[in-house]
């Protein structure tokens, strides 16, 4: 029957067009990146340096890139999942742990980056970039002091004035933070005291993005957001009265890391892909490059003092302190917040 | 003749192999996977059930079917309430003005739809095309909130398929023999009771293909909603997205597309049906 599951499975991938790479060749490495996410200038350089030649296939959504590696399990090197999904695939047995011997460039991860709830130790996980969720603020529409923390956003002046991320872990987690719990909390009963305070906030949203919330910002659609940090920096870019702010009472950080699947076949230049990328030069280039925040604590002072003195792209350590790292839950709470999230979008 | 009968077996043959392996394979798979039960290790367990589909009839899922027939049902009426008297007009116009209209009633097909549906976010936005000009002109002082709004989905799927309604009206309109409508008002008929007791009948047909061809894709067009209503609601294809993509729940995922393939299996018999008895209507007649 598991063969006949497999079989089943296999072909539903068949159906959907996709089809695993092919074996791979003698000195060759096959990326499975989300698109747009590594400068075509760093893996050039790091084929002229080892010879080894890099495939890179690309992805939109952990949930492809994780159907992929489940149904299918070979034909790739390196993925570059989610905090969350590194939790899911490594409590899964999706994921091989890497051999920190052939790392020393590890060290150079700052420490708030390592050792995370999802991977304990990093023994599955490189962190390559991340970010923040919170809270953007068109200060021209609502003033200097209307939006401040959480709390704030439950304020009458927001009414039909607010965008949320579309994004159930999101949305949940502004319900427990602003209630003082922790944002991977699995209590039921907080879970329903998130949902009902998030429920009072309802009429308060005008729409849920999180595809481009920056355009509903920008075009004065709404008032505030709670959007991502890559956003807010392109809206503060083109509208400085856009403000990005971390409320004491915490926000949410992703963090994308590289890990090695189960099935990787060239493990010896997965690795050393990895220490180069996590050369402090190299990870300068490719925040840069990216336009994200990157780790790599050494790579810092090869920043440009503008974009490390950002705010919105570096936070203060103290700010960073209050963000915390969407973490897998277990299935009866995940069924929980699906549960939660039909019922905030009901009319 | 025996080599036209070679090529008309290939060709069947070739369309029936296509459409065995991308639409019948896939679509007997659903069900399979929809009768099963969803693994916490595995994506399925092999335990045949049917709780998945009695799970549609909980309270939340079970809204979200009825909200998303409620919204096609009500983008259909409005397009066939548009596409009517477009098409009539189409169709009663001199033959080089019809060709251009019906250009003109397609062109938007040549661009995608989700692009399309993107494109109308720069005209009702609230620094939008339309507001611009609304204000320019005085007609308002403020402008109008349309974005993320319900009128803006509507917006946005009648605009989307309303060449579906016009073209099928178009036909059976043009196909309307005037001198029925002559012989009518002859025999003392208003031009309203014309309408009803000949146009109307023997338009049919187009009215029920029209309706079919906009009811069955709005149904899934659940990016209109999302990018135009704020995602505020959840609709019947956002749900089976989220159950295979989000919550990892194949089996319900499965049964909810099997559901929403069911149900427009029963439009399209209420379809034939009403088309065969219209049909026999003519006859009487």
């Amino acid at each position: 029957m598991m063969k006949n599951l497999h079989l089943l499975a296999l072909t539903v991938l068949f159906c959907l067009g996709l089809a695993a790479p092919l074996a791979a060749a003698d000195r060759e490495l096959y990326v499975y990146i989300w698109s747009e996410y590594i400068p075509e200038q760093v893996v050039a350089d790091f084929t002229k340096e080892t010879g080894i030649k890099v495939n890179i296939s690309t992805y939109d959504s952990n949930e492809a890139m994780y159907a992929k590696i489940k149904l299918v399990g070979k034909g790739y090197d390196l993925i570059v999942p989610s905090s969350y999904f590194v939790g899911l695939m490594r409590d899964q047995g999706l994921l091989l742990p890497l051999d920190k011997k052939q790392l020393p460039n590890m060290k150079n991860i700052g420490p708030k980056f390592i050792n995370q709830s999802f991977d304990p130790d990093n023994s599955y996980s490189v962190p390559y970039m991340w970010g923040s969720t919170s809270i953007a603020v068109n200060t021209d529409m609502l003033g200097k002091d209307t939006v401040r923390d959480l709390a704030d956003l439950w304020k009458p002046e927001l009414k039909g004035k607010l965008l949320l991320p579309n994004d159930s872990r999101e949305v949940i987690g502004i319900g427990l933070k602003v209630l003082g719990y922790p944002i991977n909390d699995s209590d039921p009963a907080h879970l329903e005291q998130a949902y009902l305070k998030l429920k009072e906030l309802m009429p308060s949203v005008r729409t849920f993005d999180s595809d481009s919330p920056k355009q509903a910002l920008l075009s004065g659609e709404v008032a505030a957001g709670v959007i991502w940090n890559g956003e807010a920096f392109i809206a503060n870019g083109e509208n400085p009265a856009i403000a990005y702010l971390y409320p004491k009472e915490g926000f949410s950080l992703w963090l994308d890391s590289f890990c090695i699947p189960k099935g990787a076949a060239n493990l010896a230049e997965a690795h050393l892909f990895l220490d180069y990328i996590l050369r402090p030069e190299v990870a300068a280039v490719i925040s840069q490059e990216m336009g994200y925040s990157s780790p790599n604590a050494a790579a810092l002072e090869h920043l440009p003092a503008e974009v490390r003195s950002n705010p919105i792209v570096y936070p203060t350590d103290a700010d960073a302190a209050r963000g915390e790292f969407l973490d897998n839950l277990d299935d009866a709470t995940n069924q929980l917040v699906e549960q939660y999230w039909l019922k905030l979008k009901e009319k | 003749m025996r080599s036209s009968n070679l090529f008309r077996r290939l060709v069947i043959t070739g369309i029936v192999c296509w459409l065995a392996v991308f639409a019948l394979l896939p679509n007997l798979l659903l069900l399979v996977v929809s009768l099963l039960e969803r693994g916490t290790v595995n994506p399925v367990e092999p335990v045949v059930t049917l709780a998945n589909y009695g799970r549609l009839f909980e309270t939340a899922i079970f809204r979200i079917v009825v909200d998303s027939l409620a919204m096609a049902g009500m983008a259909m009426v409005l397009c066939l309430l548009a596409g009517y008297p477009l098409a009539y007009i189409i169709a009663r116009a001199p033959a080089r003005t019809r060709q251009l209209m019906l250009i003109l009633v397609m062109i938007p097909f040549w661009t995608n739809s989700l692009i399309r549906t993107y494109a109308l976010v720069a005209v009702l936005k609230a620094n939008g095309v339309l507001n611009m000009f609304l204000l320019w002109t005085g007609l308002t002082s403020q402008p109008l909130q349309l974005m993320y709004t319900q009128t803006a989905v509507f917006i946005g799927l009648v605009y989307t398929l309303l060449p579906f309604m016009i073209l099928p009206l178009y036909a059976s309109i043009l196909r309307l023999d005037a001198r029925l409508l002559e012989a009518a008002r002859d025999l003392g008929a208003s031009r309203f009771q014309a309408f009803r007791r000949i146009t109307l009948p023997l338009t049919l047909p187009g009215i029920v293909s029209g309706s079919m061809l906009v009811f069955l894709p709005a149904l899934g067009m659940f990016y209109v909603s999302d990018v135009l209503g704020g995602a505020r609601s959840i609709l019947l294809g956002n749900y089976i997205r989220d159950q295979f993509l989000t919550s990892r729940n194949l089996p319900m995922g499965s049964a909810a597309s099997i559901a929403m393939t069911a149900i427009m299996g029963l439009m399209l018999l209420v379809y034939y049906y009403s088309i065969r008895s219209s049909g026999r209507q003519e006859d009487v007649a």
